[in-house]
């Protein structure tokens, strides 16, 4: 029952995710980050089955990084989510296929915010805004509602907090509040929320 | 003395030299003179010069000296044919398999540096001797724009506006040399595809052993941007557009009186 | 010389192992590249080859590569073989990572590069790697700079300040004779050594050197041409005013 969220702006990306770990039913810890920075301009927000998302979201880490030092120039976005969508799929075919679903956010080389949803069996959206999980069942019908092409970060943040309230009034569970990050051109901050 | 060097795979001499290397570029400086010129703001111009064996040879309708390898790059080669093929397949491959990965072309310097990496290989493994082909290569990617680049058997590679492989290619680069500085008073950032094209023909006519450039010794291609997409398109010019070029710079072959 | 030397890689009776002998020749035969290490700085150094005049320098491959964030590789030699090495060390680099969290310390990327080069020397069916190499850098969470050399046999070796290819003998003299032995350089101090002793062997000036600045935590940094320009001439001044100052002295 992990939340991961996200929300594209026009310059920039949000994305939030749920800080309880828990195995089972217990939560082990409430400080948890399901986030990773791939590079300066791009982050994943990755749920699963526990160890392959570890295992998973550094491989791709390890990837992204040395093909940006390869070719001298980070690599982007969209290649990003095409790279992440192809070991997926390709998993899938394994005989021990990465159970995760993940969130990649970030901003491309025109500045523009960028966010692309992917799934285990290799499904691949681009979204302004995005949730795996339960999560999505009580939070889309309010980003739909009040999502704009151009909405601010400030809204943006408001929008989060608004689905954070819904998830803390509906989820059976308690998930111990939102890590929230911010990717936009100056690079991934941390947003106190 | 130096034979027992040569003889086998590359390995080194006493003075640091890799004969076979050496050698494969021997065979390069015998290969059809190819040039290339980049007009950094409107594209790039490849031409080559066939040798014609013998005039029963049907003059096939496939290049034998200028190839596409994706939908932004091309290259025209000197050496080895047969050699050529198998780097170009490679590299036909390598394109699409990247396209699969990244949804995307790789960069142009990704196309030459991963070729040039196999061709090294070559250089130093034993057994095999090393490739006798060298490239030129023209591509466009959104990173770097227009980009020339030439590549030699030891799998070295280097950027360039203007540079030539094969027969004559030192002297066809002195030509260059001069035709580019006569012609942009300013920089070379100012030339036009059509001037690239214009002194493409010139040159080769001044130092090819034939006296007159006809289209059947020619092949001609340029990469370049569409006016109304902004996507980069290649266009290999027929015999037919080449004698029009020829005619129009005065360069063809004189009518005989 | 009697074909000990042209089996790919095995003793002559007299204890050699040419072909590794020979690829020293081929790193002479490159362009010279020099190192400098000073206070909470490592600078490195290369001569260009002549750009040609038709040459594109915007895309024509550098001979300072980055290998992880915070290591830097210069080379001499054939560029080609550097250009694999560079890549199985990149590889390694990533993986460390992966495996161990941590990013490589500098010591240890030195020696996965020298010990590829030494399998070189002795598995049958290749050629040792016809290259030296400057590796520089700095560990995590540390402000030392590290510079080391490798070379083809495989040895390696930490250096305060080296050199290495064509013109490399002149130019280590002049790093003996002229790092200092007790201070510590600072970052302008280190680019200007490293650029002093590059001219030694370099006759161009500014636009056939290629210069890479590191400091601790911070994103490795080249310097631009005319950063450099204005370096070679504050050391041509410098230069100037010294044989100003000598001349009275002999007439005296």
């Amino acid at each position: 029952m992990d939340i991961v969220l996200g929300i594209r702006l026009k310059d920039a990306t949000l994305i939030a995710t749920s800080k309880a770990f828990t195995r089972g039913i217990s939560i082990l810890k409430d400080s948890d980050d399901k986030t990773l920075n791939l590079n300066k301009k791009n982050v994943i927000a990755i749920t699963g089955e526990s160890g392959d998302t570890i295992n998973f979201a550094e491989y791709i880490k390890g990837n992204v990084q040395l093909k940006g030092l390869r070719e001298g120039h980070e690599m982007e976005s969209d290649e990003i989510a095409s790279f992440v969508r192809h070991e997926l799929a390709r998993s899938l075919r394994s005989r021990s296929p990465y159970q995760v679903n993940l969130l990649v956010a970030g901003v491309n080389d025109k500045e523009e915010g960028f966010l692309s949803m992917i799934d285990y069996i290799g499904t691949r959206c681009d979204l302004p805004y995005a949730a795996h999980g339960y999560a999505a069942f009580y939070t889309m019908s309010l980003l739909d509602h009040h999502y704009r092409e151009d909405i601010s970060l400030d809204d943006g943040l408001k929008l989060l907090k608004l689905c954070e309230e819904e998830l803390n009034k509906r989820m059976p569970m308690d998930f111990k509040g939102l890590n929230v990050k911010i990717v936009d051109k100056e690079g991934i901050k941390v947003i106190d929320f | 003395m130096s034979r027992r060097y040569d003889s086998r795979t590359t390995i080194f001499s006493p003075e640091g030299r890799l004969y076979q290397v050496e050698y494969a570029l021997e065979a390069i400086a015998h290969a059809g003179t190819t040039l290339a010129i980049l007009s950094p703001k409107e594209g790039i111009v490849l031409l080559a010069e066939r040798k014609i064996i013998s005039k029963l040879l049907e003059s096939s309708s496939n290049s034998e000296k200028i190839y596409k390898i994706n939908d932004q790059t091309i290259v025209s080669v000197a050496g080895l044919t047969a050699d050529a093929e198998i780097l170009i397949d490679r590299m036909r491959n390598d394109c699409q398999q990247y396209l699969k990965i990244y949804n995307k072309l790789p960069n142009t310097m990704q196309v030459v540096n991963k070729v040039c990496d196999f061709k090294q290989g070559y250089t130093q493994f034993g057994g095999l001797r090393p490739f006798g082909v060298s490239f030129l290569f023209a591509g466009y990617d959104s990173l770097n724009g227009f980009q020339l680049y030439s590549s030699n058997p030891s799998g070295n590679y280097s950027g360039w506006l203007a540079t030539s492989i094969g027969e004559n290619s030192s002297s066809v680069q002195t030509l260059l040399k001069q035709e580019l500085n006569a012609n942009s008073t300013e920089s070379h950032n100012d030339i036009t595809l059509d001037d690239a094209l214009k002194i493409a023909l010139k040159v080769l006519s001044k130092t090819s052993d034939n006296t007159h450039l006809s289209a059947d010794k020619l092949e001609l291609a340029s990469l370049s941007l569409q006016s109304n997409t902004n996507k980069p398109t290649i266009k290999l010019y027929t015999p037919k557009e080449i004698d029009n070029l020829l005619n129009l710079h005065d360069l063809s072959k004189k009518e005989e009186e | 010389m009697s074909g000990y030397d042209s089996a790919l890689s095995i003793f002559s009776p007299d204890g050699h192992v040419f072909q590794v002998e020979y690829a020293l020749e081929a790193v002479k035969r490159g362009t010279c590249a020099v190192g400098v290490k000073g206070e909470e700085t490592v600078v490195l150094a290369c001569e260009r080859r002549t750009t040609l005049k038709l040459q594109d320098p915007r895309i024509t491959p550098t001979k300072i590569n980055k290998i992880d964030y915070h290591v830097q590789l210069a080379f001499a030699g054939l560029n080609a073989d550097a250009r694999i090495l560079i890549d199985k060390a990149r590889v390694e680099a990533q993986s460390h990572k992966l495996t161990l969290e941590d990013p490589v310390s500098v010591e240890y990327l030195t020696r996965y590069v020298a010990g590829v080069q030494q399998k070189y020397t002795q598995s049958g069916g290749a050629r040792p790697f016809g290259i030296s190499t400057l590796i520089a850098g700095f560990d995590e969470n540390d402000k030392i700079p590290k510079l080391y050399q490798t070379e083809p046999s495989g040895i390696y070796s930490a250096w305060k300040a080296q050199s290495i290819g064509k013109n490399s003998k002149t130019v280590r003299e002049f790093l003996e004779k002229n790092y200092p032995k007790d201070e510590l350089l600072n970052e302008s101090e280190t680019i200007k050594l490293a650029i002093k002793a590059l001219l030694e062997v370099v006759q161009t000036g500014a636009k056939n050197i290629e210069i890479c600045v590191m400091k601790p935590g911070i994103d490795p940094r080249s310097m631009s041409n005319e950063e450099i320009e204005v370096i070679v001439k504050e050391i041509e001044d410098e230069k100037a005013a010294e044989a100003e100052k000598n001349k009275p002295r002999t007439t005296e």
